[in-house]
């Protein structure tokens, strides 16, 4: 296969590289968050992410609400979502062995899918809005790409303020250090979790609902998610949080220059020949281990 | 008088299995290999998650590798389909190789997480190399009614298997295994090898369904991408090895039998439901009886570990 590469064409994929890589890094620091927090690895990230889809799809749909509109209703159902699954399932696992809460969120993320198969069935959805792209010199900008783009980096920097700013945010950032010592200056551990948990999925639907505008909707969209998000914080360094944002247009950029010279279809095979040979070379991740 | 029962019983069951294609008609020799099947896939899987606690969350991947290894063999270079299932048995102990040592070297869940995903990326694959594999439309193997030879093979595969755990469990390296599960800080200290350990447990767990995958193959003449890399496949072994208790030798199989009997006789009524029910039952296990059923018979009679 003999590609001729031109400027424009690498500036046009380093441009949806970006794009696409900022909705990754916003997604990826929800599961960052629950790994620095509580030591866990939600599986069920990418099917909340697929719930969050939902609710914009029926929200626009059903109620003729602009999708873009949708986003903080569709993070606040889920954020409730996050809460309740922490407080009646995940909680129990936060100290057992890591067996347990991988099998656990396995379970839930099947449940989910399966639930959405039998509420919504498998059928293909979309949500027709803002579709075309904007021409700018020689780059094509997808409309909703872009949209996507400043919404999830408006919403990734509210989430760094909160994190950086507020009392609530450093208590998190204070419990994922260390949780013996938050314990003891005060910090009721138990509701970080809750507050953690529910800001996950709140960021998952966020990126369920921007990615309804671009992608079919399907009971089985989230999974890759749940990959991806993960490759981003190894790629980052786990419990690195800024490193999930290096890590998530680092994502974008290489799937998008490798489908330049590969199809589509070896993206995914890209994607995970990156997550082993990074595990073989660097496994803290580019930005080393853990700091917050 | 018990250590004899303990070991006839099991031979009694294997002789009359043995003699019974003789008397059973074809569905019934069918169903039987597929509960083989089960007893491959879910010991195997309890191989490395059961006795190591890295849950590999893509234990299907090996199954599909086998099966399209075997079936690449028999119809294209006209292979005999018990040399190709042994094969397709390498090619997935292979390809483990490949994902486990950068993978099992850490900790934590990256090995789950990758295992996840590996999936995905066999099947995206499968599509791309269309010209060997035949990609969306599936490979076709010549026809050939070997059920009834299948079914003895895939019987022994599943006694292997199952002495295989025995002897694991009863041995150093099981005990090595095991302990790795519970503590591998402690593990390293004792001054166990941890990541090699964790790699041999690995490659031992993908030979079982590297043959059962060429073996199916060769049963069913046709295989494609969806048939043989099913998410549900996985999600099935789990359970069955959770449910009859992880980390024990019958465990597996009753976990593989029960399970299997009930999908066949309830569940099959409502195929929609039953995939919720399995995430529910995974969820419940956790939660309610870690150790399974095995498990908790173990305690309350105490009963040998070796069980």
């Amino acid at each position: 296969m003999n590609v001729v590469v031109t400027p424009a064409m690498l500036g046009q994929v380093v441009i949806s590289g970006i794009l696409s890589g900022a909705l990754y890094a916003m997604v990826a620091l929800g599961l960052a968050l629950i790994f620095g927090v509580m030591r866990i690895i939600n599986v069920a990230h990418g099917p909340l992410l697929m719930l969050g889809a939902y609710a914009t799809y029926f929200l626009s749909t059903a109620l003729g609400i602009n999708p873009y509109l949708t986003v903080p209703v569709s993070m606040a159902m889920l954020f409730v979502v996050g809460v309740l699954l922490e407080r009646t399932l995940v909680f129990r696992v936060v100290d057992a062995p890591e067996l347990s809460s991988l099998l656990l969120t396995f379970g839930v993320s099947i449940a989910l899918v399966n639930l959405a198969q039998l509420l919504f069935t498998s059928d293909l959805r979309s949500v027709e809005y803002l579709t075309g792209a904007w021409v700018v010199g020689p780059f094509a900008l997808s409309k909703s790409r872009v949209v996507a783009f400043v919404f999830a980096g408006a919403l990734t920097g509210l989430a760094f303020l909160f994190l950086g700013r507020t009392k609530l945010g450093k208590a998190i950032r204070a419990t994922s250090q260390s949780r013996e010592v938050a314990m003891v200056c005060g910090i009721d551990v138990q509701r970080i979790h809750l507050v953690t948990f529910g800001l996950a999925a709140a960021l998952a639907a966020a990126g369920g609902a921007l990615i309804a505008v671009i992608v079919a909707i399907q009971p089985e969209m989230g999974q890759i998610w749940t990959f991806k998000s993960f490759l981003v914080i190894v790629l980052g360094g786990a419990g690195n949080y800024p490193g999930a944002l290096l890590g998530g247009i680092l994502l974008g950029l290489i799937e998008q220059v490798a489908s330049l010279f590969l199809t589509t279809q070896l993206s995914e095979v890209v994607a995970y020949v990156l997550l082993v040979a990074i595990l073989l070379v660097r496994p803290t991740g580019l930005l080393g281990g853990r700091q917050t | 008088m018990s250590q004899r029962v303990a070991l006839a019983a099991p031979v009694a069951v294997a002789l009359a299995l043995a003699a019974y294609p003789v008397v059973a008609s074809g569905y019934e020799v069918r169903a039987t290999l597929q509960i083989f099947m089960w007893i491959v896939l879910a010991g195997s899987w309890n191989l490395i998650s059961g006795l190591t606690g890295y849950v590999s969350f893509g234990h299907v991947a090996f199954f599909g590798a086998g099966a399209y290894a075997g079936a690449i063999l028999i119809s294209k270079a006209g292979w005999p389909w018990l040399a190709a299932a042994l094969v397709g048995g390498g090619a997935a102990v292979l390809l483990a190789l490949v994902i486990g040592y950068p993978c099992l070297r850490l900790k934590g869940p990256y090995f789950a997480i990758a295992m996840l995903g590996l999936n995905e990326v066999l099947r995206a694959l499968v599509s791309y190399f269309e010209g060997l594999t035949g990609g969306g439309n599936g490979l076709s193997l010549p026809t050939l009614d070997a059920t009834v030879p299948i079914y003895y093979v895939m019987g022994l595969t599943a006694v292997a298997v199952t002495v295989l755990t025995y002897l694991i469990i009863t041995s150093r390296f099981g005990l090595r295994l095991m302990t790795i599960r519970e503590d591998e800080v402690a593990a390293e200290a004792m001054g166990i090898d941890t990541a090699r350990h964790k790699l041999y447990a690995f490659l031992l767990s993908a030979a079982g369904p590297g043959i059962a995958g060429a073996l199916t193959a060769r049963d069913q003449g046709y295989i494609e991408p969806i048939s043989v890399f099913p998410l549900a496949t996985t999600i099935t072994m789990i359970v069955m090895v959770l449910f009859g208790g992880k980390g024990t030798v019958w465990g597996p199989v009753l976990g593989a039998v029960v399970l299997f009997v009930a999908q066949e006789v309830v569940w099959a009524r409502y195929p929609y439901v039953h995939p919720l029910l399995f995430g529910a039952l995974i969820v419940a296990v956790v939660l309610l009886m870690p150790r399974g059923v095995l498990g908790i018979l173990q305690v309350r009679y105490r009963l040998p570990r070796t069980i």
